[in-house]
């Protein structure tokens, strides 16, 4: 079986990249101006090209080849990324290379050299051990359901809140409750056994562990014998839908559960006309489109082959090149709000620029994840808006904490709090 | 190893710490490997990692960086965008200077003009120019090359056939030259205004860049004033999410593709000579069949799929596209009149107008080279003939008869004579031969890919009598073409001896490829390069 996290599985990817940087820049066609035209927060923030995907590939290769050895500066350059996807996508507009699964892949292979992870991805790995979430809370994770949310014992959906709405925002979790109750979804939750996805674990290159946490959630979820899995965070979804399958060597379509974000169910209902708002919202608001659902979002497709003469695969392999992520769903719900003036930011869909949060970077590079989401919401500003909606708790919480650090008078909402508002 | 601790210093207060690094792992991030030449011999043997990468922000940080180079007798390579090996050092313990931070952009929309810093990229200039209804270049390299480096060295695309090749479009600029000292070249001699393009005296702009330029073997140009062209004043609309993204044109007829198939490769030649002489079109180009093969297909294997049919194999030789764009530059009306004298010139060759999509992913603003890659993993041009079209398609054809003994370790293309297009309304043609290979090392013969780009082509080219651009930085410098003959090398080695006799900028190039041969055991080197071509 295929190991999916082998850097080996990669040296051709490597080599082969070109430097043409279609991972850095915007694409070309949407290619706004000089300002907002790198999608790479991570090369953004340090500019030397070794902080550029392409960077990482090539010192990732030297590594492999000995030239290199394990240095503080090459785990930055390893850590300090985002794991955002922007360059996948960039990449493979053009040619059939696999960058997101290298820079995964050189995080496995530093863990299992015993030089990575970074300490305080240690933490978060060590709190989700012993308490069940990232941030090591002692509380129960159902502290935020409230009386009038109707949870069924037994339905076909569970919603998985995940840490961030479970504990810190907790609204989301709320707000996506009433959401389903509204739509007479009928959902039921893990209860006690519902824990961490896993994500940091799994981003951070502690596969052993990330793929433990796998197995025994996939048993949960089997054991309520609920086929469908909602979600109201990009990294859940992300996780269960792309990183479970990925680890442990199976199609996304072969794992015998369906995972969707609530947008998705809301933009269904809304688009044949079963669910309506009847509140307006007068505010101006971009949309961020949160990596990990959206050019990130497709699902797992498993490859097994062998590379011949002109690097040609055999079998011909299905590449998640971005393009069917979740983009127009969020959109097509905030459009139906009354009042609610939605509008582009430069960087958009399979190029937006990360808040900064994702891959462990708010964890072990807080400084660099405040400067990714300050950037992010000076783009924002550029679109003279004065909000920012994303579908994830993590983009929502650094949002509104670089806006509060640098006043920048932006408020960052969570699309299901803007439903809930509006319905 | 290393550069001289004060010479580091010395940058790093120039700089600022946060702008330098000796680290050997960030190093590695610049050993070449990519754009142009990636996976040549040269690239693969001749690249060593820098000692030290800067990134300096303005001109004064520039000389001063320069200055210490040339203090310390340090080699250094400038970098823009990195779309060619030459930006890699091939010494030991260069510096890097690294031009990303160097991009400011200054539209003069009156004077219709850019000032750009080399960090400035096509697609960012595009961006700003169509949204003034002008435009530029987008050279067929990439957008994502910079608008300076390109402009100083190259500077190709279908676009020339109306905008005229780019050493005509550089108005002005701040040059730092090897030893650190500014010099102004153009109307930027003068004031910053550099709208009209001459300096009072003699033009040092030709020192700068003839045809082709010099690879940064001669300092730094830190600030390019460019030419901007009037453009239809409709924009153009980003649709699409990736892969399948493209400009979509206006509804209003102000711009149009059409593909026409031709009956003959001498009536694709023609034609595009009366299309010159009737003065319409903004961009005239030969497609080459492989091509056509990368745009149906959605990975590699497609692409194998559809090139490994007799299909494909006849096409070489049966089908003949001629693409042509026309832009209604003043009005709709313009646009109507062109298409009608296209259409009559088209007819009167029989050729059938195909399916064209009006949209444009290709040349305007968006140039996607590096699907070049996408055949083979490995690719590079061997020819850029700048000459009557004529006379490039005989070289194209003269050379897909060769080819064959180089095939494999090269991809057999089925005897394709290259792409070839005509530029400056059809007063110049252009032919680039374009190769691709499996860059596994494990290959048969591997070195016999570089023997045809290095010896062979230029070779062949001497003997025929063709000017390769190309020989300037791509084959040893005595092969230079019988027409220019070993003379243009000797005006390079004045030039150079006379503003880096240190040889400290980007030092070997444009010589590295005569190095490299020397070194290596497949060279017949009486033959090739110690041969007087001045005496034919
Ligand atoms: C697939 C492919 C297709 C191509 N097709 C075309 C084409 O159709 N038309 C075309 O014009 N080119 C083409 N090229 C060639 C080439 O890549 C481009 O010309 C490109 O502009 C060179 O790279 P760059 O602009 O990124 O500049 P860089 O790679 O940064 O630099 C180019 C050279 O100039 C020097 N340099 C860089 N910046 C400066 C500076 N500020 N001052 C002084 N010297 C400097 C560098 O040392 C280097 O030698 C193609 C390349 C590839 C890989
Ligand atoms: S887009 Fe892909 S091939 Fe191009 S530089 Fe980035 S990783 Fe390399
Ligand atoms: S994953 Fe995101 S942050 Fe990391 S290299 Fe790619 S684009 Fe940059």
């Amino acid at each position: 079986m295929k190991d999916n996290y082998d850097i080996n599985n990669y040296t051709y990817d490597m080599d082969r990249c070109i430097g043409c940087k279609g991972c850095v820049w915007v694409d070309h066609v949407y290619m706004p101006g000089v300002r907002y035209g790198v999608k790479c927060p991570s090369n953004a923030y340090k500019l030397f090209d070794g902080y550029a995907p392409m960077g990482r590939e090539k010192i990732g290769k030297a590594l492999l080849e000995g030239r290199i050895d394990y240095t503080p500066e090459y785990l930055d350059v390893m850590y300090m990324c985002q794991l955002c996807g922007a360059c996948d996508a960039g990449c493979k507009r053009n040619l059939d290379l696999e960058p997101l699964s290298v820079l995964e892949s050189l995080r496995v292979k530093a863990v299992k050299d015993g030089k990575g992870p970074m300490p305080a991805h240690k933490k978060v790995a060590q709190n989700i051990a012993e308490k069940g979430n990232r941030y090591g809370a002692a509380e129960k994770r159902s502290g935020w359901i409230t009386k009038d949310t109707k949870i069924s014992d037994k339905a076909d959906m569970v919603y998985f809140p995940g840490c961030s709405a479970s504990y810190v925002e907790k609204g989301i979790a709320q707000a996506t409750g009433k959401i389903l109750n509204k739509a007479g979804i009928n959902f039921m939750t893990l209860g006690d056994k519902d824990t961490c996805c896993g994500h940091p674990v799994a981003t951070s290159g502690m596969l052993d562990e990330a793929k433990a946490i796998a197995r025994k959630n996939i048993d949960i979820l089997k054991a309520t014998g609920a086929t469908t899995l909602v979600t109201s965070c990009a990294e859940c979804y992300n996780t269960w839908k792309v990183i479970y399958p990925k680890m442990l060597s199976k199609n996304f379509a072969d794992m015998g559960y369906q995972v969707i974000h609530l947008v998705e169910v809301v933009s269904k209902l809304v688009n044949e006309g079963k669910f309506t708002f009847s509140k307006p919202m007068n505010i101006r608001a971009a949309y961020h489109d949160p990596c990990r659902m959206a050019r990130q979002g497709e699902p797992w497709v498993e490859w097994e082959g062998t590379r011949g003469q002109w690097g040609i695969l055999t079998p011909k392999k299905e590449y998640r090149r971005g393009t069917f992520g979740v983009y127009q769903q969020p959109r097509d719900i905030l459009n139906k709000i009354q009042g609610l003036d939605l509008v582009e930011m430069p960087r958009m869909k399979e190029n937006a620029f990360c808040c900064g949060a994702g891959g462990g970077v708010m964890d072990a590079y807080p400084d660099f994840a405040m400067w990714a989401a300050t950037e992010r919401l000076t783009e924002v500003q550029s679109v003279a808006a004065e909000a920012v909606i994303s579908a994830c708790p993590y983009c929502k919480k650094v949002f509104n904490e670089a806006s509060k650090a640098n006043n920048m008078n932006i408020k960052a909402y969570d699309i299901t709090e803007i439903i809930l508002a509006c319905m | 190893m290393g550069i001289p601790q004060e010479a580091y210093k010395a940058m790093e207060d120039i700089v600022g710490s946060q702008y330098i690094t000796d680290d050997q792992v960030i190093a590695q991030a610049y050993v070449g490997r990519l754009g142009h030449g990636k996976d040549t011999g040269i690239d693969l043997e001749m690249n060593v990692p820098p000692a030290v990468i800067v990134l300096p922000r303005t001109t004064k940080e520039v000389q001063g960086i320069l200055k210490i180079a040339h203090r310390y007798k340090i080699n250094y390579v400038p970098a823009s965008s990195f779309w060619i090996s030459h930006c890699a050092p091939k010494r030991p313990n260069s510096i890097v200077l690294d031009l990303k931070r160097m991009n400011d952009l200054e539209i003069d929309e009156e004077n219709m003009c850019a000032i750009c810093g080399p960090g400035v990229i096509f697609s960012q200039l595009q961006e700003e120019a169509i949204k003034r209804g002008m435009y530029t270049t987008t050279p067929g390299g990439g957008s994502q090359v910079s608008v300076v480096a390109n402009h100083i060295n190259w500077g190709l695309s279908p676009l020339n056939y109306r905008n005229g090749v780019p050493g005509r479009r550089v108005l002005g600029g701040e040059w730092v030259l090897p030893d650190g000292e500014l010099l102004r070249i153009g109307s930027m001699s003068t004031s910053d205004d550099p709208f009209w393009g001459e300096g009072p005296g003699p033009d040092l702009r030709g020192l700068l860049r003839g045809w082709i330029g010099w690879f940064g073997a001669m300092g730094v140009v830190t600030k390019l004033a460019v030419k901007l062209l009037p453009f239809h004043d409709e924009g153009l609309k980003p649709v699409g999410i990736s892969p399948h993204t493209t400009l979509q044109f206006p509804e209003k007829k102000r711009i149009r593709w059409y593909n026409f198939v031709m009956p003959t490769r001498e009536s694709l030649v023609e034609c595009m000579y009366d299309i010159g002489k009737a003065e319409i079109a903004a961009a005239l180009t030969k497609v080459p069949q492989q091509w056509r093969y990368i745009a149906k297909a959605g990975c590699r294997e497609d692409f194998w799929e559809g090139w490994n049919t007799n299909e494909a194999r006849k096409s070489i030789n049966n089908i003949h596209i001629c693409r042509v764009m026309l832009v209604g530059y003043a009005s709709e009306e313009q646009l109507e009149y062109e298409e009608r004298v296209l259409m009559d010139i088209m007819d009167s060759y029989g050729a059938k107008l195909g399916r064209t999509r009006q949209s444009d992913n290709s040349w305007i603003k968006n140039a996607d080279s590096a699907t070049m890659w996408m055949m083979t993993g490995a690719y590079t041009s061997v020819q850029v003939t700048v000459d009557t079209v004529d006379c490039g398609v005989k070289g194209g054809e003269g050379l897909a008869r060769e080819k064959p003994a180089f095939t494999p370790p090269l991809m057999d293309d089925y005897g394709e004579p290259g792409w070839f297009q005509v530029s400056e309304i059809g007063h110049m043609g252009y032919i680039e031969f374009l190769q691709y290979w499996d860059p596994n090392p494990n290959q048969e013969n591997l070195y016999k890919k570089d023997e045809w780009n290095y010896i062979k082509v230029p070779t062949l080219d001497a003997e025929w009598g063709m000017f390769n651009a190309f020989n300037m930085y791509a084959s040893p410098m005595n092969l230079t073409g019988k027409a220019y003959g070993p003379e243009c090398r000797k005006w390079f080695e004045k030039v150079k001896a006379e503003f880096d006799p240190d040889k400290i900028s980007n030092d070997p190039i444009p010589w590295d490829v005569d190095e490299y041969v020397d070194k290596v055991d497949w060279v017949n080197k009486e033959d090739y390069i110690n041969r007087d071509w001045s005496k034919g």
